[in-house]
This record gives C-alpha cells, sequence and structure tokens, in this order.
C-alpha cells in the first residue's frame, strides 16, 4: 500500500473535500467533551487532542437505535441505509476495537445488520499516537500506538506534515480519488516516521502483565479476590459505556397503543437488572458476581470465544471511574503480580 | 507525614486491634497521582495505607446501606461494626441514613475529620490544558503539580477546590464519634446560592434551554445515581420493568424524566456533597438542579438535610402554620 | 441479509389454560405467512423469541413438536414483575404475534436416537420435553429411539400441565408414563413424592439409556443424584437452562455462564458440561 504525504497546509483542503463525498466524523469538542461528531467545515476538528471522551463505538452501534417499527400489529422495516463515511482521528487503539465488535456482530451464525451496514460504509483514518497518556496500556495488549490494526489509512503527524498510509483497499480508493493533494513520501519523511514509532513506544509507560491471563482466570471463578475487589466498586455503567469493546444490549419496546418501535439500547453487566429473570431470579446478585462477570468476560470468555482478549488498553475506564477502580490494578491482583506491601481494596 | 493522617491511622489501627470495628472505610492513594480511592480495611496493618489529603473527595457514606441491605441470599442483615471516614457533607449524609433507618447507628464508629475543602481534579486538568498529571500535592496550602514535561506548578488550593466546597456551611461533621483534630476546619460561609438566583432570573424558556443543553450530554451511565449515599434504593424507577415509568433510551425526554426524577427523590434529603457532579463523566451540571431544591427546601420549610439527626424531615412533617402555598 | 431482529407475524389460533391458578396458558400459533411457517424449521429443545408488539419480547421453549404440521406451541407462565407474560396472558385468540427463531442447540438427537430415554419434567419446564416426547412417539420416529419413560412431576394435580396429552400418553403402550405431585390429594390415583424418590423407585436402567431432566433447580440436582447412583454417565444426562436473554443470537451478551451463551450454545447441555461450567444459574 502506499505511503504519502499531506502537508499540514492542505489538511484543511483535504478535511473540505471529503466533507464534500462522505459524512465525516471527527473529533468535536463539544460541551466540554471531546466527542466523535460529524463535522461539516474543516474547523471544526478539534485541534490538539489525546483521545475522544467517548470511544467510536456509537457511531457503530448506537446507544439506542430502532430495529423497526410497528403500528396497528403491522412490522414495518428500518432499513439501516447509511450514507457512506469517513471517521477521521480515531486512535489506533479505538480502531482496533472495530475488529473485535465485528467478531461480536458478524458471526458466521448471524449478522448483525445494522452494524453490518455501517462498518461497510465507512472509511477509518486513524492517526497514531505521539504521546500516550499515562493511562494507555494497548502494548499490555497486542495493540501498539502506532498500530494499523482496524484503520483504512493510519496518519503519522511528523510536525509540518502527515505521512498517509494506506492500509485496506477502502483506504487506497480514498487516497487514489484525492489525486494530486497528497504527494509521495521521501525517505526522510519515511525516517521521521520511524523516529516517530521509536519516540511512542518509548513513551509508554504502562505495561501490565498479561501473560497467562486468561489461564489464570479460568481456575479463579470462586477466587476470594472478588470479594475484594467490588468492595469499592458503585455499579455505575462509565466503564463499560466508556469502554470501546464493551457491546451489551438490551432490546425494549417503546409504544404507545401498540404503535411504536422496537428499540436497542446499550446495557451494561455492571447493572442490577441486567440478568435479572421475569421471575425474579437473577444470578448475578451483586457487584461481586458483576465485576467478575466484566473482567472474565474481557480477559476469559472472549478469549475462548473470539481467541482475543476484550481490552484495547485506552485507559478511558480508568480516567473516568468516580472511585479510581483500576482495571491495571485487577488485571496485576489477577496475575498475582500486586505491589508489595499494597492491599488491594 | 501529617498529622492528621498520622492520627488517623493510629485511630484506625486502634479500633480495629480492640475490636471496635470490624471494617473501616477510608481512603487510600489511588492509581493516579491527583486522585485517592476508598478502601474497605479489615487488619490493623493495613491501617498505614489510611491517607487524608485534598484529594479526599468520594462520598464514603455511599456504601452504609449496601452494608447493611438484606442479603438476597441469606436473607440475613450484616451485624458488622463498621468506621467511616467522614467529612462534613459525608457525614450529613450519613445522618440521612440514620433518620431514613439504614443503617443502625450502634454498628457505627463515626470518624470525623475537619474538612479544609477538597480538590476538583478537573480544576486541574483544565488548567494544565491536556497536560497529563504525573504529580500532585499538597504543600502548605498549594498544590503542587508536577505535568509529563517534568514542569513544576504551584496552584492556589483556593483556586480549585470543588464548587461544593466554596459554599460549604458545615466542613465538621455534625455527628461523630471521635473527632480527628489538629487543624481547623475550612471557614463556613454563607450560602448565598449566586448561581441558582442566576438561573432563577431566566425567563422559563431560557432555563429550559440550559437544562436540556446539559441533559443532552448525559449518556444514562447512572453514576451520578450511584454515587449518591441517598440514592440507596435496591431498584431505581428508573429501570423498574413492570411498571415502567422511564423509557430506557437516550432519547431526550426519557433522559430529562430519569434526572428530573431521581433529583426530586433527593429534596429535603441532598447535602450537596456534590458526589453526582464529580461521578459525571460527561461534565453534567447537576448540582444547578439539585441546589434549586436544597435552597427551596431551605426557604419553605426551613429544614437544612443532614445537620440533626432528631429533626424530622420535612416530608415527615406536619406542621398546622404550614401555608400550603404550592397547592393553591 | 437477513435480519435477524425481525419478528415474523403469528396468529393465536387457540389458548389452552394449563393449571388451577391460570397463570400457565399454552399459545398455539400459525404464521401469517406460509412461506414463514416452512422456513421456521426446528429441533426439540429449541427456543424462540416471543413478542407482543408493544411490550417487547421474550424466550420460550418451543412446547410443539417439529412433528406437529401448522402449528407451533408456547407454554408461558405470567409473573406479575414480567412485561411480556404479562402482556402474552393478556392476548385472545385472533391476536397476532411476532417470532423470531428458531435458537439454541435443540436435544441432540444423535446420542438420543438409539438409546432407552428416560424423560423428567417438573412443574411447567415440561414445555420442551412435551416437544421431544410427541417427537419420539410419532409413527415416523418412534422406531429409531428405545424404550421411552416419562415423568412428571408436579406440586398438586391443579399444577399437573398438558392434562390431555397425558391422557393420551397413558393410552399407548409405546410408552411408560409415570405422574407424581408433592403430596397426597383428594381423588390422585397416581404416584405421591418429589421427582427424585420417584425416579429411584422407577429404577430405570441406565444400560443404553439417555436421561432429559427439566424443571426447577432443586430438582435437576436431586434428580441427577438419583441418575448419577443409578449409573448413567454425566454425558447422557441433559438438561435445559434458563436466562435472561434478549437477542437469542450471542450478541447482546447477558446470557452466558462461563464462556457458554446459552442461547447459542444452549440451552441443552449434558451433566457433564455442566460441571464444566461456573455456577452461575
Amino acid at each position: 500500500m502506499t505511503e504519502k504525504i499531506l502537508t499540514k497546509d492542505k489538511q484543511k483542503e483535504f478535511l473540505s473535500r471529503l466533507i464534500k463525498v462522505y459524512q465525516v466524523f471527527a473529533p468535536v469538542e463539544k460541551e466540554g467533551n471531546l466527542l466523535f461528531s460529524q463535522i461539516n467545515t474543516p474547523e471544526e476538528l478539534a485541534e490538539e487532542y489525546r483521545n475522544t471522551k467517548l470511544p467510536p463505538k456509537e457511531l457503530f452501534f448506537p446507544h439506542s437505535e430502532a430495529l423497526f417499527r410497528f403500528r396497528k400489529g403491522q412490522v414495518i422495516e428500518e432499513s439501516p441505509n447509511e450514507a457512506e463515511r469517513v471517521i477521521f482521528g480515531m486512535r489506533p487503539c479505538d480502531a482496533k476495537s472495530l475488529t473485535l465488535l465485528d467478531m461480536v456482530f458478524n458471526t458466521e451464525g448471524f449478522k448483525d445488520p445494522y452494524f453490518i451496514a455501517r462498518r461497510e460504509k465507512t472509511t477509518v483514518i486513524s492517526i497514531a499516537c505521539a504521546q500516550p497518556q499515562i493511562t494507555c496500556f494497548c502494548t499490555s495488549f497486542g495493540g501498539s500506538p502506532v498500530s494499523e490494526e482496524g484503520s483504512d489509512i493510519l496518519l503519522f503527524d511528523l510536525g509540518e506534515n502527515y505521512l498517509v498510509k494506506s492500509i485496506t483497499p477502502k483506504g487506497q480508493q480514498l487516497i487514489d480519488s484525492l489525486g494530486g493533494l497528497l504527494t509521495d513520501a521521501q525517505k526522510s519523511d519515511l525516517k521521521k516516521r520511524d523516529e516517530l514509532i521509536k519516540t511512542a513506544l518509548a513513551e509508554m509507560k504502562s505495561e501490565i502483565p498479561t501473560e497467562g491471563l486468561k489461564e489464570k482466570l479460568e481456575g479463579m471463578f470462586d477466587s476470594p479476590i472478588w470479594e475484594k475487589i467490588h468492595l469499592k466498586c458503585l455499579g455505575c455503567g462509565i466503564c463499560t459505556y466508556l469502554c470501546p469493546t464493551c457491546h451489551c444490549f438490551d432490546i425494549v419496546d417503546e409504544a404507545v397503543d401498540s404503535e411504536g418501535k422496537r428499540v436497542r439500547n446499550w446495557d451494561s453487566c455492571m447493572y442490577p437488572q441486567f440478568t435479572i429473570q421475569a421471575s425474579g431470579l437473577n444470578p448475578r446478585l451483586s457487584n461481586k458476581e458483576r465485576l467478575r462477570q466484566r473482567m472474565m468476560h474481557k480477559f476469559n470468555y472472549s478469549v475462548s470465544n473470539y481467541g482475543q482478549t476484550f481490552c484495547v488498553g485506552c485507559g478511558r475506564c480508568i480516567r473516568n471511574c468516580p472511585v479510581n477502580l483500576d482495571i491495571r490494578e485487577i488485571v496485576k491482583l489477577i496475575s498475582g503480580k500486586q505491589e508489595a506491601g499494597r492491599s488491594f481494596q | 507525614m501529617d498529622e492528621i493522617e498520622s492520627k488517623l491511622r493510629q485511630t484506625a489501627k486502634q479500633l480495629l486491634s480492640e475490636g471496635k470495628v470490624d471494617l473501616l472505610i477510608g481512603y487510600r492513594q489511588g492509581s493516579l497521582p491527583s486522585k485517592t480511592t476508598p478502601c474497605f480495611i479489615t487488619q490493623e496493618q493495613e491501617a498505614a495505607e489510611l491517607v487524608w489529603n485534598s484529594f479526599c473527595t468520594n462520598n464514603l457514606a455511599v456504601y452504609l446501606p449496601g452494608l447493611f441491605r438484606l442479603d438476597p441470599r441469606s436473607k440475613k442483615r450484616e451485624q458488622k461494626k463498621v468506621g467511616i471516614v467522614v467529612k462534613g457533607c459525608d457525614c450529613r449524609s450519613l445522618v440521612g441514613h440514620l433518620k431514613e433507618g439504614q443503617v443502625p447507628r450502634e454498628n457505627l464508629v463515626i470518624i470525623g475529620l475537619p474538612c479544609q475543602g477538597m480538590i476538583d481534579e478537573k480544576k486541574i486538568v483544565a488548567k494544565l490544558e491536556g497536560k497529563e498529571i504525573i504529580k500532585a500535592e499538597e504543600q502548605n496550602g498549594q498544590i503542587l503539580v508536577v505535568d509529563e514535561k517534568g514542569q513544576e506548578i504551584r496552584l492556589a488550593k483556593e483556586d480549585f477546590l470543588r464548587d461544593c466546597c466554596l459554599v460549604c456551611q458545615h466542613p465538621v461533621p455534625p455527628l461523630y464519634d471521635i473527632l480527628i483534630e489538629g487543624k481547623t476546619a475550612r471557614q463556613a460561609v454563607s450560602d448565598e446560592y449566586t448561581e441558582v438566583k442566576e438561573l432563577e432570573e431566566r425567563s422559563i424558556d431560557q432555563r429550559w434551554e440550559f437544562f436540556q443543553r446539559q441533559m443532552s450530554k448525559c449518556i444514562r451511565c447512572y453514576a451520578c445515581r450511584n454515587a449518591c449515599p441517598l440514592c440507596y434504593c435496591p431498584e431505581c424507577f428508573a429501570e423498574q420493568s413492570q411498571p415502567r415509568w422511564v423509557g430506557t433510551t437516550d432519547d431526550p425526554s426519557d433522559i430529562m424524566a430519569f434526572h428530573l426524577g431521581r433529583i426530586f427523590h433527593t429534596a429535603g434529603r441532598c447535602v450537596d456533597c456534590g458526589a453526582c457532579e464529580a461521578a459525571c463523566p460527561m461534565g453534567v451540571e447537576l448540582r444547578k438542579l439539585t441546589r434549586k431544591l436544597i435552597k427551596d427546601v431551605g426557604e419553605l420549610f426551613g429544614y437544612e438535610a443532614g445537620v440533626s439527626a432528631e429533626e424530622p424531615p420535612p416530608l415527615a412533617t406536619y406542621k398546622l402554620d404550614d401555608d400550603d402555598e404550592f397547592i393553591k | 441479509m437477513t435480519n435477524p431482529y425481525q419478528p415474523h407475524l403469528a396468529k393465536i389460533t387457540r389458548i389452552i389454560d394449563e393449571n388451577k391458578a391460570r397463570d400457565l396458558k399454552t399459545f398455539e400459533l400459525a404464521f401469517c405467512d406460509s412461506q414463514q411457517a416452512e422456513r421456521f424449521s426446528f429441533v426439540c429443545g429449541q427456543f424462540a423469541q416471543v413478542s407482543v408488539l408493544g411490550a417487547g419480547e421474550a424466550p420460550f421453549g418451543i412446547a410443539s413438536s417439529p412433528t406437529d404440521q401448522g402449528f407451533l406451541q408456547f407454554t408461558v407462565k405470567r409473573y406479575p414483575t414480567g412485561t411480556v407474560t404479562t402482556a402474552l396472558h393478556n392476548c385472545q385468540e385472533g391476536d397476532l404475534i411476532g417470532v423470531r427463531g428458531p435458537y439454541g442447540n435443540g436435544y441432540p438427537m444423535q446420542l438420543l436416537e438409539g438409546s432407552n430415554v428416560m424423560i423428567v419434567g417438573g412443574g411447567f419446564a415440561f414445555t420442551t420435553l412435551k416437544s421431544l416426547t410427541n417427537y419420539i412417539l410419532h409413527p415416523d420416529n418412534r422406531g429409531r429411539f428405545g424404550e421411552l419413560t416419562v415423568l412428571s412431576a408436579a406440586r398438586d394435580p391443579g399444577e399437573m400441565i398438558y392434562k390431555y396429552v397425558l391422557k393420551k400418553w397413558s393410552e399407548r403402550d409405546d410408552i411408560r408414563l409415570i405422574l407424581t405431585i408433592d403430596k397426597e390429594a383428594e381423588g390422585w390415583k397416581e404416584k405421591v413424592g418429589f421427582a427424585a424418590p420417584v425416579l429411584k423407585q422407577i429404577d430405570p436402567s441406565s444400560k443404553n439409556a439417555v436421561a432429559v431432566v427439566c424443571g426447577p433447580a432443586i430438582m435437576i440436582k436431586t434428580c441427577v443424584a438419583v441418575l448419577l447412583e443409578l449409573g448413567f454417565a454425566a454425558d447422557r444426562i441433559l438438561t435445559s437452562l434458563e436466562m435472561r436473554m434478549k437477542c437469542g443470537i450471542g450478541m447482546c451478551g447477558r446470557c452466558n455462564i462461563g464462556d457458554k451463551y446459552v442461547c447459542r450454545d444452549g440451552p441443552v447441555f449434558t451433566y457433564q458440561q455442566l460441571q464444566e461450567m461456573p455456577k452461575e444459574y
């Protein structure tokens, strides 16, 4: 695939041209939060940022969406009719999360038409991280601040230029459509890119022990650690809603007098009602069982089912947990590599 | 080490070693420089991990109702003796629990700490304009912050206090078994409700627009509810399915209905501890709503929540001279 | 791409009150679209998502047999806290409801065929067992199975469901049917006692046999203990699990027990599989 150069003075033109052809989503500062949002002018793009508050999953799997409508006993199909889209400025960890979500929603047996339609119509342009945050730990789970996984195009910020690398045919097609806007990368650019990669990797401060994590967890369902870990957990949905890979949902009807819609809403395994049955029976009665489920799902069950850990190390759950329940500390505890002299509570 | 912190550790150690408490809830250093984290200790040697500083923002009373709730499996109530570290506001929440019969007083050992005001981490983050905090600690009324570039920044603590601390009228816990003395509490100020008044003066349309804009940020993670010590209902009205009071979608009307329902439920009970707003990952200004209710309850019923364990709450009070103005 | 969330409309052609408490009803349905009726091919033990438009959908085991032509059956218990079960119970004959599926693995016919089959059902969990029994008893299939013994247990005579079916079975000689209730009741001439001790009395031979047990957790537990004692191998004892489900297709993430999704990998599991799963059900 090709490597091109986009000079920063042409970034606006680049975005403008994309906006003409695609719906373009990019990080935008909205009411104090950096969020992926549709932009209509290049100026709307946030200037400098580490990562967005919310992961990009909602662009494919919205918080609430109608699966179909119904009126007077008839089902009216809600066809997932999406325009061609570009998401600009995603981070590699989030781009990787999309490949994990693919495994859930696009299976051999069943296909989720809403998610798949959006995925097919979206081109992902990511920007490699030059400055990982102190809560970033993507490298612990096989990711990297400069990973290409899940991106169609990956940009490297070389200061005055972006090095533009197409990863997939979809990305190549987009680059080809831009004609002369991009120039060929020179050796010196590639050298700068390599420097950036080196620095970014060196900047990764947070590393957690993940070797054999799944195998350890397999024998830990009844471990006493769950009794301790959950104590301070408030049972809110921040970690799940801000997680790029958490994908649990609920299906409910929203109707007035038999006219309405069947809606899929985000749901969280941390909520008490998540597993309650009509009879009132609830197999996960307390935060202990729920937090265990969340950890097991990410680090054990997902590996069984998809061959992948469902954590990309973005650190959103760490930064935003109201009680500083740090997933890295839980992993350390599971691995038996907790700092000496510090009890986990 | 800070004198108060060392006294706190001694006290905790003694309570645990003498068996006066089975469990003690306090703070310890968190995994991030500007955060402490709640801790639940049962061994006397763990007392050495307790901290007391300007980052002890969490309201630990939030954990109490859950600790004493009927266990759904054993159908028994915990008989544990629980020690808890409280600031003024945390203690007022706890007083609410006592009044509402959620927590048995005889099972509690309340360790009160005069509060000097707590730091709002979000204000420091904003000040650093995207740079990461590598170190943050209090030094002589200043906050020393080191950013990721290694740059030291000294901030006046007063400018980075939480909004609720800036209007706090009860920095000293109104109820305690042990008071850890050593530092005087922050001067109580008279709350003028400036920002509430400013909102009250706006037109209905402007206020509606304001609240809609706030609610548009909400992602329904329920962190505000779960962080609130008074939101201890085992099943929240927002999640009940039979009957369903509120839709569970992200539709603005569903979100607004949830927040209004929840916040009105705290009327006459909310102590303005700020836990809801601190927990919100999206920056919804929830205290604009809660404080309006605190102000109204004060003006209409002359009541302030959590100050006295004896005074009956307004919703459980009948006064002959009540002018019933709201119903006319 | 077919949309797995789209329900197919079906008409309620018959509603049968199953118990004295009147909180158990069997709904007999016919798909409005005859092509859909043909497409909906299932094996015993599978379930479907049944929906009342406006109230929502919930999973129910299919109570009719694949050999039943032209209709589907679901037996539904109404719970005061269950939105869908309540809405279903408010439906009348002639009403339209939605069905999507079938989902889940169903009973392993390869294992059952050629074996003697011991079926144990308690309370209203008998639904997919009725499907299985009727399937085995069908003239096209009967020859492929060995001896068939069915034990149906209920709290009291009024709670014994499918009486009209049990009566037909009792008139046949290619099935051994045993009914039991918890305590003596006036006019009751069948067995008295919990399922497990009665199962012990029946003393089914484990030789070339497979047992299928569905019912309340405590009943499953005690019956499995008896079966193991009788020499049934753990991988020849089957049961069907219930968990809260939403999607039915392994996506919504809530019905898992360990790494198994009950909707996709179950609901039928062998006792051996259950032993390997965490105890979270």
